[in-house]
């Protein structure tokens, strides 16, 4: 029943060769997957360079293109992949045309779920760390969903642009700023959306405080806070057969924020990130590392075969950036500590403060908004609204895309149906044929968070310069619309 | 019980050609002058210590009966004369503040509760300088404006007492080796008077770390952040009575008031004592919420018309220990939020965060104090709400025992400016090294300094000067008491 099992040998050995070559890739063995440890890390002089724009490349933050009835994906990647499989499965104008693994039973698993609720078996592709190329060299394909570990991210978005492929590229978008560059000038030069697959700026509370800060709720806005903290420490970053085969080598090498964007992302949204303001720099500290290194030494995960394995990544990484406004944002990674999950999100403005963990916004005494009762009593030792309170006030001021998907995205799930509400979005826009919410510059800015948090820490928390992806851009780029 | 009033018209008079010699007029020490020529490169320099000077940190003086006390600055000096008044052992002999009005009404207070009057000294600028100079006082609490700390201190100290001196203590990095100085050159205690470090909360979370239960500590955060613009009309923050205090915000661009985040976690992590801050790198938001407020101060707007306010709103400072821990404190006291000082303690078995407090464990975690069948998720905090209160109730820091219920009864931010004054004065009776000594005052302090040095260089990280001189290295912990 598979229409299109399409590995053999024979195609992994020709594709090999080619997309060794083609990528740049050193082909030592045709298997090799990209070696995170030989990407090409920047110098503090050099890192925070913009880059000319190469002859004929044009910006990608307006581009439209044709509207389609249908759109046509293919997913590499099926353990975090499997959540973009299903919300697509579950909206009528996408199709799974092929999915890929190099796991046959996650391949097949998907296809599977896939034909149980469409009824159409989308082609499989699994087996080798080529098995990708062939997805992405189809013709019948519009969006390429890249959910594979980090360092394929840029080689499989790259080559996609190339074939023609919107990439829809999971988080972080890339590893290095060397590797933005790469997507930005990628997805100019193709003219292809390579937006950044940051489901956390579609979660509830995001898309309200979005929704609060363009309605000018908060005033002026001058500082924002948020983090990536979750206990991964003593289960996923050990788990054979997905993220512990990859994820725990970036503590080996790089001691910064290794995983920027979930926290970022949504800020960089309130704040107008690469649309009227800009990262300008960044400065970054990290803790000692110790919770995974006691950890692996006292439980032995995976029968001690790790016991050789060192870890340089500082548990706690704080980073601040400073924009082109003079707005500040602070930025935390912790995945090893024994603590709740939390993202911060925080928001000052002069007329109100939000944070998240647990939710809760206060609003200045003065503030005469008018989506505010103006009889409402407020003082400035307490927060307006927070628990029930607050729900109501969200309830009543929801983002108009959740008032349009969210029972559909509560029904089909993924992180609470933010991943349901990111899906819907992005596809909603190539289906209409408008710029996406998040373009490359947003992939970019966001995750070159990464390398820039290392050089700063690595250069004893000296400033670590932003390079300008929109190359002046930013300063012309017309804000995010509230999207219906 | 009419004690000597030292202000008269004559005394007065004798006393302002004299202030008006001390160079032109500058009775009042000038901030801006103290900030002036402080360069991000020079502070870390460890200036050599003066020789005949010796550490303070383990200084012990002769156990005495009374602690007889004078303070100077009866705004904020009110809540220690309340403490002061409440202990038998110690006895307010002198209070100083320029208004006349304000320490009779303190005298008055002491009175009542005691029965003897302190001698007042008021109405000149340099009143302070003879009650100092008496001869019956063991300390000397300093309450006035910051640029007065460290004159007031030294003099202090030089004339034999012990300065207790209020936060912050010195306005820049120099200024607090002059305390640092002062103290080892004439033996004296030079405390800061962080009543933060003696919040129940903050005891709490320093007896826990203390005990283990946060394990290995690697990250703290701690903020000031308190919106003091006032929802009065004219705000508050505009009022003359706040000119001195507003004027840092037109000189620095940095936190300008970093104790009370720094001075918990201090204790919680050690420094001075096993572990050092080494370096500081700071980043402010723009100015908006200060010029605001002037704009809707409606007819005094004038009077401040010329004020050009350059600290920005929310400053963040993230600091590195010599150890590599990660420390980060913020200050805002111009946005709409409520207060707030984070608190937050990471260790590898527990986290504490406050404001709201939570306490989660980690589900491997085998502490004594805890239950052994407890169950725990990485998900949740294991203690908040009514369960962690009852967690702490359980496991109160020993001077929270010894003197909680009269600090409540006393008051002062619900109870912890008593537990300091009691603690501090306590040691002095009893001859021992206080909690805080003038390292602790020096390191703390200096942030202001140094965060304003580093967001003028553009977010260069700044050495954090070590005052103890390489003491920190063999200094044992701060014991829970003593």
């Amino acid at each position: 029943m598979n229409p299109q099992a399409s590995t053999n040998r024979r195609d992994f050995l020709k594709l090999g060769a080619l997309g060794a070559a083609a990528l740049g890739l050193k082909a030592t063995s045709a298997e090799a997957g990209p070696d995170p440890k030989a990407l090409k890390l920047l110098g503090s002089q050099e890192i925070g360079a913009t880059r000319p724009r190469p002859a004929g490349n044009r910006p990608v933050w307006d581009l439209s293109t044709k509207p389609l009835e249908k759109v046509r994906c293919g997913y590499i990647g099926l353990n975090r992949g499997r959540g973009h499989v299903n919300s697509a499965a579950n909206i009528p104008f996408a199709e799974v045309v092929a999915v890929c693994d190099i796991v046959e039973q996650r391949a097949k698993g998907a296809a599977e779920s896939v034909r149980k609720k469409t009824g159409k078996e989308p082609a499989v592709y699994f087996g080798d760390e080529n098995a990708w190329e062939k997805l992405v060299a189809r013709d019948d394909i519009d969006v390429v969903f890249i959910a594979t570990p980090w360092e394929w991210h840029v080689p499989m978005a790259l080559k996609a642009m190339e074939m023609g492929k919107h990439a829809f590229v999971e988080v972080s978008a890339a590893v290095t700023v060397d590797e933005c560059w790469q997507l930005v000038d990628a997805s100019e030069k193709h003219q292809r959306h390579c937006s950044i697959l940051e489901n956390c700026c579609y979660g509830e509370e995001e898309l309200f405080v979005l929704h609060m800060a363009r309605q000018g709720l908060f005033g002026e806005l001058k500082h924002a806070e948020c983090a990536y903290i979750h206990d991964l420490g003593k289960g996923v970053l050990w788990a054979l057969g997905s993220e512990g085969d990859w994820r725990r080598n970036y503590h080996t090498f790089m001691d910064g924020n290794l995983y920027p964007t979930h926290g970022l992302g949504p800020v960089a949204q309130y704040l107008g990130i690469g649309r009227g303001d800009a990262f300008k720099f960044v400065v970054s500290v990290s803790s000692p590392e110790l919770n995974l290194t006691q950890f692996r030494d006292k439980a032995q995960p995976n029968k001690g075969r790790h016991k050789d394995e060192k870890f340089v990544c500082g548990d706690m990484n704080t980073s601040i950036i400073k924009t082109q406004l003079g707005r500040t944002i602070m930025i935390q990674h912790d995945v090893v500590s024994p603590r709740p999950y939390s993202r911060i999100n925080g928001l000052c403005g002069t007329e109100a403060t939000f944070f998240g963990y647990p939710a809760r916004l206060a609003i200045d005494a003065g503030n005469k908004h008018p989506l505010l009762d103006p009889k409402e009593k407020r003082n400035s030792h307490e927060w307006t609204y927070e628990k029930e309170r607050l729900t109501k006030f969200m309830q009543a001021n929801r983002h108009p895309l959740v008032t349009k998907v969210g029972e559909l995205a509560k029904k089909v799930g993924g992180h609470g149906g933010m991943d349901f509400i990111l899906n819907y979005r992005m596809l909603d826009c190539v289906r209409q044929g408008i710029t996406p919410d998040m373009t490359v510059y947003d992939a970019a800015d966001w995750s070159a968070i990464l390398e820039l948090s290392v050089r700063s820490v690595k250069d004893g928390s000296m400033p670590a310069q932003c390079p300008d992806f929109t190359r002046g851009g930013w300063k012309n780029i017309k804000p995010l619309g509230i999207v219906s | 019980m009419d004690r000597p009033v030292h202000t008269s018209r004559r005394d007065f008079l004798r006393l302002a050609p004299f202030a008006a010699l001390g160079a032109a007029a500058d009775a009042a020490p000038d901030p801006r002058r103290i900030l002036q020529g402080g360069r991000s490169a020079e502070t870390g320099a460890t200036p050599p210590r003066p020789a005949g000077s010796r550490p303070v940190w383990d200084l012990t003086t002769e156990p005495i009966e009374k602690v007889r006390v004078g303070i100077i600055g009866l705004n904020r000096g009110r809540a220690h004369v309340n403490s002061c008044v409440s202990l038998p052992w110690v006895e307010i002999k002198a209070l100083c503040d320029i208004k006349d009005d304000v320490a009779r009404a303190q005298a008055e207070v002491v009175r009542k509760k005691t029965g003897k009057s302190p001698d007042l000294y008021t109405g000149s600028e340099d009143a302070w300088e003879r009650m100092v100079a008496r001869e019956d006082i063991d300390v000397v609490y300093i309450a006035t404006p910051w640029e007065w700390h460290t004159p007031m201190a030294v003099r202090a100290m030089e004339l034999g007492k012990h300065a207790f001196v209020e936060v912050n203590c010195g306005v820049s990095v120099k200024e607090c080796w002059e305390l640092v100085d002062a103290s080892e050159k004439h033996r004296r205690h030079c405390p800061i008077l962080e009543n933060c470090a003696y919040g129940e909360e903050e005891l709490f979370v320093r007896r826990m770390s203390a005990e283990g239960l946060f394990g290995d500590l690697k990250h703290a955060e701690g903020a000031y952040i308190h919106d003091q613009r006032g929802t009065a009309p004219d705000g508050t923050f505009m009022r003359p009575q706040r000119d001195w205090r507003r004027k840092y915000h037109t000189l620095i661009d940095g936190n300008p008031y970093p104790t009370h985040a720094i001075g918990p976690l201090a204790t919680y992590l050690g420094l001075g004592r096993g572990d050092v801050m080494t370096r500081a790198v700071s980043v402010s938001s723009p100015e908006i919420g200060l010029s605001q407020l002037r704009e809707k101060a409606g007819a005094d707007r004038a009077r401040t018309a010329d004020e050009r306010y350059t600290c920005g709103d929310m400053n963040t400072t993230l600091i590195k220990t010599a150890l590599g821990r990660s420390i980060v404190i913020q200050h805002d006291n111009t946005s709409p939020r409520p207060y707030s000082r984070g608190n937050a303690l990471c260790g590898t078995e527990a986290t504490f965060f406050g404001y709201p407090a939570r306490l989660a464990i980690d589900s491997g975690n085998r502490h004594p104090l805890l239950d052994p069948k407890e169950k725990r998720s990485s998900h949740a905090w294991t203690y908040e709400g009514d369960r962690l209160k009852k967690f702490m109730q359980a496991h109160p820091h020993p001077l929270v025992k010894l003197a909680g219920e009269d600090a409540k009864k006393v008051g002062g931010h619900g109870g912890m400016d008593h537990l300091m004054n009691f603690r501090l004065l306590d040691c002095v009776r009893r001859g021992l090294t206080p909690d805080l000594t003038v390292y602790d005052a020096a390191a703390w302090s200096c942030l202001l300094e140094v965060s304003h040095l580093s967001v003028a260089s553009g977010s260069m990280p700044v050495e954090v000067p070590d005052f103890t001189r390489g003491g920190w290295k063999t200094l044992g912990p701060l014991p829970l008491i003593t």
